[in-house]
């Protein structure tokens, strides 16, 4: 098991995976998280902290098209894949638009994470019912909205 | 938007949204300064010890250390808002588990974190006392060598003797409401670095930069000039970032090493160090008359503050005035204790001390209604203050009071006729209830002295600064502050440019709490325009020797005399080619009110009100409870814009659901045993409800197009309307939040529900 230590003592070792469609390469310890690379390694802030242990949903992000807890997912898992984050999505997509108009972003700390949690959603339930839609969210905690707008703007972005 | 359209009452889409849902806003724990040093902070390991020696040689020593800083760090090592109380390094001795003993600044963060385990305490444990009750006895132990008791108020109005001797009924109760953590999904976050002449710039989330400011340049000695503080977008605050977190300690490491620093607390470490909404024990004795009018209230509240009175003071003040709720009741007797225990700090949080004594009264009022056999909504509606009445303080009711309304509307709605009718449900073991409750809330800082300023600077292109220290936490004030803007000015809102919360360059609006913001705001800018319409006539009297008699803003520009229109790029250039400047200050100052003795801030002159109605169903084999719809009528005043309105009162439904359900921290002898989002829980999309959001608009005189605060209106009467639900369902009165499915499930077995259940339907367990 190895344990992070300081900077200069640490053992790293090089990952290859593809970030938003882009090849990349990193060296960091193999028990370094993902969230820990995206934000402090590449300070690619799109991304949030939230609690950094798989409670909030946050830092949400697509592994191979699926929704993964940033802060739980180490760099060895992440070797060879794909990662999308918030800043690989399109800004003109609908959902990004209708969160937008829905009035579903208040503080939006929680928003990339659940624009993240909604469009991994759309890939698989391109017409989600409601129940679909808080069910595929219920891991990213928001504490300003309330959720109704959020699971308003996750429909109308899907036409339903 | 068409010429003649208004922006007042427009669901315009807010400015923020795109940047923060695409993920470019910058938060304070998205910045990174070149060369920075991570902070790491070292907290108290005893709810309560002496602190006997530090020693941080091996920290110091630790590779990628910069610096150690302790209390010898720290010119004056105590803050806070109404008392200088709290360490902000501690010296003498530790008072609660997250009080900060020691600051790491290093050069990586595995540094930061690991020399903060080096560093080498030595304590001398001492008894903690946790127990407010418990505090008020003199052998207790001192959390403070004044004595635990950091605020106590009796007030006597009426002759609570004369009317409980006339009373028909008498309803009697001892209420607990739990301790609220904020959980704002960013926790405490900033950074720091000294600028180029030599400032030190502290930017950090926050609610009050330049009170921030003030107490960062209190303890580090320093005249304020030599402190900047910048609020960027925050991502949650709810009064958890209302005091002091992150800023004076980042202030330090800067000041100390010169070098830039960031501090981000970890979930864990901010729900420690965080401050919590007051747990709160409620005595209450409520007389009325056998015709539903309330005579009389006997009050005793007790209020948590933890180890430092934080904005416990005026939180106290805030529960005495609206213990009585939004009634007529004609005598009260109020005795009132803000205590000190080695429990973590208690100090804002949306509703600033009101959900907790909205509880009690608002079950308490249910009682009697039940008391007496009356619908509840009419029994609230027989008392309900009227505007122009004189409240139990002898305060006349100025502002808008919209709450007679409310319940009407409420009483019409079919959530409440129709609450007995589909009685059917899947399980025998389901019960179904409809509950309601009504609540209110000063807005303002009320006696306290309450002023704000707001810049208005034209450009030359034509366009439009606003600038002002309201901070930006979720709520949309920006947006609604661009809307006034516009409206008064009759440009596009997209030509308003809002400058926001860095005490360099906007002016003082201070705090951004208390639901006061668009009102302060709003007025500050109605001042603004009218200071920018005597400077367009000292203008014109310049150029031309005759004052225009008036002067009004229009579409195409500014309309002098009803003949010349100047465009507002015109008028720009012309303003400052004759030196009179383009930019304006308007300040407004909240009407004054006398306190009354023996109190900080009772009363207030503006009031929110609001009426919550909730269906829940109970299991009652379990005792969870699930809220599948909620209702809020709300005291609006008049609504700047919907979107952000119904988005104010929806989060804040399903937080005050949370209050009353299932957010529970558990804390065992002054230790937090729920220190995560997976222990405490806060609610999910999974228990939200469906919310239906009513706005009653009564126009508020004093405010801005008739506006009023709605921050916190939405939360009063959420919990006592649900556990209201809850004893209509299953006829039990439930005396305690959060109403969890443990202490709900030994109310209903007390109460023989369960057995008789288990009786009739055999099959069942």
């Amino acid at each position: 098991m190895i344990k992070p230590t300081t900077m200069s003592r640490r053992i790293e070792k090089e990952f290859r995976f593809f970030l938003n469609g882009k090849a990349m390469t990193v060296r960091a310890p193999p028990c370094h998280t993902l969230l820990e690379i995206l934000r402090y390694e590449l300070r690619m802030t799109g991304t949030k902290e939230g609690c950094a242990r798989g409670d909030c949903g946050e830092c949400t992000v697509l592994l191979n098209g699926e929704p993964v807890h940033s802060c739980l997912t180490v760099m060895t898992q992440v070797e060879g894949k794909n990662v999308t984050t918030i800043e690989g999505i399109d800004p003109e997509h609908r959902l990004v638009r209708s969160f937008v108009e829905a009035g579903a972003v208040q503080c939006g700390h929680c928003t990339p994470g659940l624009i993240i949690s909604s469009y991994a959603l759309l890939l698989k339930r391109p017409r989600p019912t409601e129940e679909e839609v808080k069910e595929a969210i219920r891991g990213n905690l928001c504490r300003c909205t309330g959720y109704s707008k959020i699971v308003k703007a996750v429909l109308s972005a899907a036409g339903v | 938007m068409s010429s003649m359209a208004s922006y007042v009452g427009a669901p315009v889409v807010r400015r923020d949204a795109f940047e923060k849902a695409t993920g470019t806003a910058n938060y304070a724990s998205d910045l990174f300064p070149d060369g920075f040093l991570w902070v790491s902070v070292l907290r108290s390991r005893y709810p309560h010890a002496l602190i006997k020696g530090i020693d941080a040689r091996r920290a110091r020593s630790h590779p990628g250390v910069v610096a150690v800083l302790t209390h010898e760090d720290v010119p004056v090592n105590r803050f806070g808002v109404f008392a200088k109380d709290r360490p902000v390094l501690c010296d003498d001795k530790v008072r609660y588990i997250g009080d900060p003993v020691a600051l790491v600044a290093a050069e990586t963060r595995e540094a930061a974190l690991e020399a903060v385990k080096l560093i080498d305490v030595d304590y001398e444990p001492l008894p903690a006392v946790t127990d407010p009750i418990a505090a008020l006895r003199a052998d207790s132990p001192r959390v403070h060598e004044s004595g635990n008791i950091c605020r106590q108020t009796s007030l006597r109005f009426g002759d609570v003797e004369e009317a409980f001797a006339r009373a028909d009924i008498v309803v009697e109760g001892t209420y607990t409401t739990g301790t609220q953590i904020h959980a704002f999904l960013e926790t405490e976050a900033g950074i720091s670095y000294l600028d180029e002449k030599g400032r030190i710039v502290v930017v950090a989330g926050g609610q009050s930069p330049h009170r921030d400011r003030a107490e960062i340049a209190h303890a580090l000695n320093v005249p304020a000039e030599q402190v900047r503080v910048i609020t960027p977008y925050v991502g949650g605050a709810f009064g958890g970032k209302d005091d002091v977190t992150v800023q004076i300690h980042l202030a330090l490491v800067t000041a100390k090493t010169g070098r830039p620093a960031r501090l981000v607390l970890s979930r864990e470490e901010s729900m420690i160090s965080g401050t919590k909404r007051h747990p709160a024990i409620i005595k209450m004795r409520t007389a009325a008359s056998r015709d539903g009018r309330l005579l009389a209230n006997e009050v005793e509240i007790i209020y948590d503050t933890g180890a430092y009175a934080a904005l416990g003071p005026a939180v106290l003040d805030v529960a005495i005035e609206n213990c009585n709720g939004p009634y007529r009741v004609s005598s009260a007797r109020i005795d009132a204790y803000l205590v000190y225990t080695n429990n973590m700090v208690a100090s804002a949080f949306r509703g600033f001390g009101a959900p907790q004594v909205m509880f009690a009264m608002e079950r308490q009022v249910d009682r009697i209604a039940r008391r007496i056999g009356i619908d509840p909504i009419e029994l609230r509606m027989i008392n309900a203050i009227r505007k122009g009445d004189i409240y139990v303080f002898g305060n006349k009711m100025e502002g808008s009071v919209g709450i007679y309304e409310c319940l009407k509307v409420a009483m019409d709605h079919p959530i409440w006729r129709d609450r007995r009718k589909d009685g059917t449900l899947e399980y025998p073991w389901l019960r179904r209830g409809v509950g309601v409750a009504a609540g209110m809330k000063g807005y303002t800082i009320g006696a306290l002295p309450d002023r704000g300023s707001v810049s208005v600077e034209l450009k030359r292109d034509g366009s439009v600064v606003v600038g002002g220290s309201f901070t930006e936490i979720g709520q949309g004030v920006v947006e609604s502050v661009a809307q006034l803007a516009a409206e008064l000015l009759k440009v596009p809102v997209e030509r308003v440019q809002v400058l926001f919360a860095d005490t360099e360059r906007s002016p003082d609006t201070s705090v951004t709490s208390a639901s006061r913001q668009l009102f302060l705001a709003g007025n500050a800018l109605r001042k603004a325009v009218v200071a920018l319409t005597e400077r367009v006539k000292d203008l014109v009297e310049l150029e031309t020797g005759g004052r225009p008699t008036s002067v009004t803003f229009t579409e195409k520009g500014v309309l002098v005399n009803s003949n010349e229109v100047m465009p507002l790029n015109e008028l720009a250039e012309r303003l400052e080619l004759r030196g009179f400047g383009r930019m304006v200050i308007g300040t407004y100052e909240v009407p004054k009110v006398e306190p009354i003795a023996g109190t900080l801030e009772i009363p207030h002159l503006f009031f929110m009100f609001g009426v919550t109605m909730a269906e829940v169903i109970v299991n009652v084999l379990t005792g969870t409870v699930t809220v599948p719809r909620v209702v809020a009528v709300i005291d609006a005043g008049r609504v700047i814009n919907p979107i952000n309105f119904t988005g104010q009162i929806e989060g804040a439904v399903v937080q005050g659901l949370g209050y009353a359900l299932i957010e529970e921290a558990k804390i065992v002898g002054g230790y937090l045993q729920t220190k995560d989002l997976s222990t405490y829980l806060i609610p999910s999309s999974k228990d939200a409800p469906t919310i239906e959001v009513i706005p009653v608009e009564t126009f508020e005189e004093e405010g801005p197009f008739g506006a009023k605060g709605i921050g916190e209106v939405g939360i009063l009467s959420v919990a006592p309307a649900i556990v209201n639900a809850v004893a209509e369902a299953c006829g039990v009165e439930p005396t305690s939040i959060p109403l969890t499915p443990e202490k709900l499930y030994w109310l209903l077995k007390e109460g023989g529900l369960v057995d008789r259940l288990r009786g009739n339907e055999g099959r069942i367990g």
